[in-house]
């Protein structure tokens, strides 16, 4: 046995992938992952006391926006970021900047430092999949993976507008997935982006795509059935329509209507559930989306809490993000149109607790997550840096966690947002159990990763240990200690090892016959080869700098 | 008589769809040939790139203060300039994202201060951005969405030279009602008028140092007042304006490199509120042609790595970010450096003349023969050695290839052999 074998004993797991809810068990690490016992003791290389010590699995950001060209325009428009949160000469094993869009290297150290050992970003453009990864592949230690858009590229919604043959559909969903090296499909705002270009200012569910004939809901549904056909481990991954606007809780109910019983996932739910009631035309609208995803077990959720502070909003969807712009602070926008395949948008933007628009948003994220019975289908999130930069997470954790805390803050905030929400008469405090699903066993089960979010054997080895703290915040901020592949990388909150995390892909089958078509379509449309927009396996694991861990999934009919 | 017997001509090699990485472009569907070492394009290469490719030769072996040395003694050289250096600058930074990555890593160490070939283009657009942002659009928008374009003080003769090819004239569209509807025009002097056969251009002449006076009348012209450049109303303005307001998509291209030094960042900002008035009622975006000799990948990269763009300085506890500051030109000029790496694989930059030590990384055309000096030769990307790079408009990435066979190392394997040297 080689000699790195590591005995962590005297702490209580929390691993709900296997239902272990605090018991005081010993885990064996190695750079295999989490293995047996061993036979002799001898073996043991190390062996640390972890007694009054919790132990969970690595977390996992099932939607945070770390890499590619928007979140790369954002760090460039905004140096006033970087410059109030510089990352000194030895703070971390090397220099980099920013809070809400820091730089890559401090994305993967502060996560890390924070415990957390699996990134997704969630808003990969194929034209931009190549640039993605190579800001992921300097992203170091986390594993990692991205979502592709797709529904509001050109090529798309000219094959759903012809009413191609779902099989045709499904073909090119995959050739996508394969192409960008992704790990599911998200949809931002279907159709909208699109007819941003053409110059519609709004889109509703039912609202034609003029250029296209097409509607939101044909788009999700289409969709949405190409995935389940594909056997994707993780639904579509749904970014609404009318993000933002007063009384889109409507829309996003008709959304998860329109999925017909199909499995989704509705990404920074907040974004999407809001009322137009009361003096103020914004109201919350958590309990009916709550009452609603309870009740339909295919629907899971984000939330994308908001927190108060400095921050930078980046977004496909360039048609809200071109309405927001008015609220810009400090008052800057960078909008832009891409390559007849999607868009983006980047709005500085600053949450004030004294606004009341900014504190119900505030409670409203918060009724979500105490109004959600179960914990298997809601994750947690700030749609970095969207709702607050993911360093705000142990914060988050700790509303969650500890009710008078939470009262406090609720006390705190413009205290009309706080008269309009129910928050205060919510008395559940979520359990270090039901953090342990939200932050690890179900965005592992979601995306499925059968290797990542659990302590049993076979597992990567990614380990977290907290020391036992009634503040709950302080707790989760700075972990004693933190294993990645079996690997001590951090210790009492200081990176002490930077090895490089897996990018996971997911590769369906299909019929080969679509590169006619795509290439067909790039020869008369595009300005480049669709074989030099496929971002290969060497470029991502060349040189040592990663690894891909690939899943096939298999057709489902 | 004795004939002397030629060497056996190896086949030549043909390669399609290859990544030519001489301009902002990065047009992707060349076809080469390689004989031997000789780089030759077939097909759909602009005169630039053409002479690019066949001008790029193998550079000789490494130099130390003129004299050919082995790569472990020019190694060993450049190592100690570095570690006798106080405050090093490492400029020019003609390489591909690889190049970028280990020259970043080795900046740390070595406290140095980063500026690229075209920073002063660079910090142009950066500012505007930085102050007030901007609405963009990407080649294959302007292809497919435009029904108007507007080439403003830019040259397409000189450089991108198949942007119009590319964007302003291919034989179909998604949207084929804006392609046959889709006007030119040219803002700007009458040298820089496209000569791109096809494309008709409408004209609104003006001198670069009018540029900006010509924005600001096209912007009063569409606000409903009347407008004056040079005291009097030019028609090609008023023309403009109405092709303004009947157009859908209406893209404004530039090129930060080519405008003046002076007031380019003014026209920029002038452009960008253009831009965000006309989208008030109907689109409009701006298109920056840019990002040549590695330009795109560098201001990218380094912001990735970083959280900031160019120009930056490793010098002390904490990055400063200062595009005024830290010019290649001003840091000489000033004595505020004592060492200079200059890194260009791309095309003929020699490094700046300056009495301070120096070490090149370069192709054949930055071969420095000097005192006081190390050269370590290195392979172009894209045609010694495979790698990536960005285009001009900030979302594509493309792969680049090895055409051909060469024993030189790429820039980012010397700068990880000179890293591993200094530790
Ligand atoms: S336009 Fe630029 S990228 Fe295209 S072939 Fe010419 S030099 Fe190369
Ligand atoms: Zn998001």
């Amino acid at each position: 046995m080689d000699g790195t074998l590591i005995e962590l004993h005297g702490g209580r797991l929390y691993d709900p992938t296997h239902g272990i809810n605090g018991e005081v068990r010993t885990l064996y690490l190695s750079a295999d992952g989490i293995v047996p016992p061993p036979p002799d003791a001898g073996a043991i290389a190390q062996s640390y006391d972890v007694s009054g010590c919790v132990l969970m699995a690595g977390g996992i950001d099932i939607h945070t926006h770390i890499g590619g060209g928007k979140v790369n325009l954002a760090r460039m428009l905004l140096p006033e970021d970087h410059d109030r949160h510089p990352v000194a000469r030895g703070v971390h094993p090397r220099m980099g900047s920013g809070h809400a869009a820091p730089s890559t290297l401090t994305v993967g150290y502060r996560y890390a430092e924070m415990g957390y050992t699996a990134c997704f970003e969630p808003a990969m453009l194929l034209a931009n999949a190549r640039q993605a990864h190579l800001e992921l592949g300097d992203t170091p230690i986390v594993d990692k993976g991205a979502y592709v858009l797709l529904g509001n590229d050109d090529l798309f919604l000219r094959l759903l507008a012809a009413k191609q043959d779902p099989a045709v559909i499904g073909d090119y969903l995959a050739w996508t997935l394969d192409a960008a090296q992704a790990m599911a499909i998200k949809v931002v705002n279907p159709g909208g982006i699109n007819a941003f270009k053409f110059n519609q200012r709004k889109l509703d569910i039912d609202e034609e795509n003029t250029a296209y004939g097409l509607t939101p809901r044909q788009i999700l549904l289409a969709l949405a059935q190409g995935i389940h056909t594909l056997g994707l481990p993780h639904p579509l991954h749904i970014h609404g329509s009318n993000l933002g606007v007063p009384g889109n809780v409507e829309t996003t109910l008709a959304t998860i209507a329109a999925l017909e019983g199909l499995p989704a996932h509705i990404t920074h739910i907040q974004f999407h559930a809001y009322g137009n009631e009361g003096d103020r035309k914004f109201s919350s609208g958590a309990a009916r989306l709550a009452e609603a995803i309870n009740r339909q077990p295919n629907i899971s959720m984000d939330v994308g809490q908001v927190m108060f502070g400095q921050t930078v909003t980046e977004s496909g969807d360039s048609m809200r993000q071109y309405a927001g712009s008015a609220y810009a602070s400090p008052k800057k926008t960078v909008l832009m149109d891409i390559e007849c395949d999607a868009g983006c948008g980047i709005v500085p933007f600053r949450y004030r607790d004294q606004s009341f628009v900014n504190a119900l948003q505030w409670a409203i994220g918060l009724e979500l997550f105490l109004l959600a019975e179960d914990p298997w289908r809601v994750f947690l999130t700030t749609d970095h840096p969207n709702g607050a930069p993911f360093t705000s997470y142990p914060h988050l954790i700790r509303l969650l966690m500890d009710r008078s805390f939470r009262n406090e803050k609720l006390a705190s905030i413009n205290p009309a947002a706080a008269a309009a929400s129910i928050l205060g008469t919510l008395t559940r405090e979520y359990t270090l159990y039901d953090i342990a699903i939200l932050t690890r066993a179900a965005p592992a089960k979601s995306l499925g990763l059968s290797s990542l979010g659990h302590l049993g054997v076979g597992a990567r080895g990614d380990v977290v240990v907290y020391t036992d703290q009634p503040n709950r915040e302080a707790m989760f901020q700075r972990p004693r200690y933190v294993f990645k592949a079996g690997e001590l990388i951090v210790r009492d909150g200081r990176v002490i090892g930077t090895p490089t995390g897996a990018t996971h892909v997911v590769k369906p089958d299909y019929e080969r016959s679509i590169e006619r078509t795509v290439n067909d379509y790039f020869a008369r449309f595009m300005t480049v080869r669709p074989q030099n927009l496929r971002v290969s396996a060497a470029e991502i694991e060349g040189e040592g700098r990663g690894r891909l861990v690939v899943y096939s999934p298999r057709r489902s009919a | 008589m004795l004939k002397k017997l030629a060497p056996v001509p190896s086949p030549p090699l043909t390669h399609a769809a290859v990544t030519c990485p001489f301009c902002g472009l990065l047009c992707d569907d060349l076809t080469i040939t390689a004989r031997g070492t000789q780089l030759t394009v077939m097909a759909n290469g602009c005169p630039k790139a053409s002479a690019a490719f066949k001008a790029a030769d193998l550079p000789g072996p490494p130099l130390v203060n003129g004299q050919p040395a082995s790569l472990e003694a020019a190694l060993d050289a450049a190592a100690r300039i570095l570690q006798r250096s106080q405050q090093p600058l490492f400029a020019g930074l003609g390489t591909d994202v690889a190049g970028l990555r280990a020259l970043l890593a080795l900046a740390e160490p070595c406290h140095a201060i980063v500026d690229h070939l075209h920073g002063a283009a660079m910090a142009r657009q950066v500012r505007v951005l930085q102050s007030r942002g901007l609405i963009q659009t990407t080649l294959a928008e302007v292809r497919n969405r435009a029904d108007l374009v507007v080439l403003l003080g830019v040259d397409i003769n000189t450089d991108f030279q198949r942007f119009a090819e590319i964007c302003l004239t291919p034989a179909e569209s998604l949207v084929p009602a804006r392609l046959a509807a889709r006007r030119v025009f040219q803002v700007g002097p009458a040298a820089s008028k496209p000569r791109h056969a096809g494309v008709r251009v409408e004209r609104v002449p003006c001198a670069a140092v009018d540029l900006r006076q010509t924005l600001s009348a096209l912007r009063a012209e569409l606000r409903g007042r009347p407008h004056r450049v040079g005291g009097r109303t030019r028609t090609g303005v008023t023309q403009l304006a109405h092709a303004i307001r009947a157009a859908q998509y209406t893209v404004i291209v530039w090129a930060p490199g080519q405008l003046a030094a002076l007031d380019g960042d003014l026209i920029i900002a002038s452009a960008g509120e253009l831009i965000a008035d006309i989208n008030r009622e109907r689109r409009a975006a701006g298109l920056v042609l840019g990002g040549n000799d590695g330009g795109q990948t560098a201001l990218a990269v380094c912001t990735w790595i970083t959280g900031y763009p160019l120009r930056l300085s490793f010098a002390g506890d904490t990055l400063d970010f200062d595009p005024l500051r830290y010019q290649t030109a001003r840091l000489l000029g000033q004595g505020a450096v004592d060492a200079l790496l200059w890194l260009s694989t791309f095309s003929a930059q020699p490094a700046p003349a300056t009495p301070i030590p120096r070490i090149v990384i370069g192709n054949a055309a930055s071969t420095l023969m000097a005192p006081n000096s190390v050269f370590l030769p290195a392979g172009t990307p894209g045609l010694d050695h495979p790698g990536q790079l960005l285009r001009t408009d900030a979302v594509v990435a493309l792969p680049l290839r090895e055409l051909r066979p060469t024993a030189t190392p790429s820039a980012a394997a010397l700068l990880l052999q000179l890293a591993q040297r200094l530790r």
